[in-house]
């Protein structure tokens, strides 16, 4: 038996590398096996995570996380920014889907609302607007893609480590509470998540609307302020553009 | 283990996971649309660990703070690409090397490396249709409107 540290930091070493050769800048052998690499640590992480419920609950949570990571990774990865904000609208419908799992409705439809429908949209225009044909020099290569790989893979190396014995430290203080008060149900540590009433979205609403009334003003201000800002940005610009002294630069930008 | 542990666990693995894959885009990436999805990536990865610790704590907090992180994100990418558009106005290109000048004065200018060479199975050019019809005649004005792509 293998302890769960040596697999998480095994799958983290498989997955950095994997990484490192899936990013933009290497050929396309060394693309196709950092795939197969990060598929190998990516399946190292889903055999520590655990997951609740029956086979079909399961395999659900299994097959929707591992196509949310799959997709992020890939955003990263294609070389055309299309392809990547296409790939990363599939992470948002895997996190919407992850969202809904957790007991969270409005949050998966508003994930795909605001951020699939309107903001990946936005993206798509602003693409449409500034990017050249084709593969251009700069998306086919990357910045020290091995030292970045290996900090975001140690980074989360590290998390899932110390997720994993939290967990493990908070399950043994759990039955330590309940062996020594078994017959009071007032248990400290334990949530009530099993016996409360599950979350509905006019739960939600209410306490949205009540508890939290100023910070959605604030939030309504914020927005104002924002789409001004963008105006003002876009505006501005364009007239310290045709300023003497200040002149586009860069020409073409094409595949070279 | 008791499953509401086991489900907090699992989605904050998967949280963190995003974040990193996330962090590794910001990171090496150099366009810019691509950096700022990386980022959107990072976010989603911090939102689904306080949905997980909202769940466990069966306490709406987390959910509700997501809602606003959605419309701190919604804000954030409007700005963002405003910036993005000026950017690559005063530049064209998307290229975040090209801001170099930026940076600290005791740091050393950025060099090329060479590119990669392009692999045989991807066209340097993509397809054109064939045309068909009349070619409109063009306008001086408008041609110089429209921007070389």
């Amino acid at each position: 038996m293998i302890s769960p540290q040596v697999i998480l930091a095994l799958g983290t070493a498989l997955a950095a590398v994997g990484i490192w050769w899936l990013l933009p800048g290497s050929s396309m052998q060394k693309r196709t096996l950092g795939g197969v690499l990060a598929l190998v640590g990516l399946a190292c992480f889903g055999s520590q995570v655990p997951a609740v419920g029956d086979w079909f609950t399961k395999g659900m949570f299994h097959a929707i996380a591992g196509a949310t990571i799959v997709a992020a990774v890939a955003t990263i990865s294609f070389r055309s920014p299309v392809y990547c904000a296409i790939w990363f609208g599939m992470t948002l419908t895997g996190t919407a889907g992850l969202f809904l799992l957790a007991g969270a409705e409005f949050l998966a439809v508003a994930t795909l609302v605001v951020y699939a429908g309107a903001i990946l949209v936005t993206f798509l225009f602003v693409l449409m607007l500034s990017q050249p044909e084709g593969h251009t020099s700069y998306d086919r290569r990357s910045w020290e893609p091995m030292i970045s790989a290996f900090t975001g893979a140690i980074l989360v190396g590290i998390l899932t480590t110390m997720i994993g014995s939290a967990v493990t430290k908070a399950e043994a203080a759990q039955a330590a509470n309940s062996a020594a008060a078994v017959t009071s149900t007032a248990d400290g540590s334990a949530p009530a998540a099993a016996t409360s009433a599950p979350y509905t979205i006019s739960r939600l609403g209410a306490e949205l609307f009540t508890r939290y009334l100023v910070a959605v003003e604030a939030a309504g201000a914020l927005l104002f302020a924002a789409l001004v800002g963008a105006a003002v940005i876009v505006t501005q610009g364009r007239a310290a553009m045709k300023r003497p002294g200040i002149t586009p630069e860069g020409g073409t930008a094409h595949a070279s | 283990m008791p499953p509401e542990l086991a489900a907090l666990h699992s989605f904050l693995a998967i949280g963190a996971v995003l974040f990193g894959v996330g962090l590794i885009g910001f990171l090496s990436r150099r366009n810019m649309i691509v950096m700022f999805l990386s980022v959107e990536m990072m976010l989603q990865g911090v939102s689904l660990s306080l949905v997980a610790w909202g769940r466990y704590h069966n306490d709406l907090g987390g959910q509700m703070l997501v809602v606003f992180i959605i419309a701190v994100a919604a804000c954030e990418a409007a700005i963002a690409l405003a910036l993005v558009l000026m950017l690559f106005e005063r530049k064209n290109h998307l290229d975040i090397a090209m801001w170099q000048e930026l940076r600290e004065s005791n740091q050393p200018l950025f060099e090329e490396e060479p590119l990669p060479p392009q692999s045989d199975e991807e066209p340097a050019h993509w397809p054109h249709l064939t045309p068909a019809g009349v070619l409109p005649e063009s306008v001086a004005e408008k041609e110089s409107f429209r921007r070389k792509v």
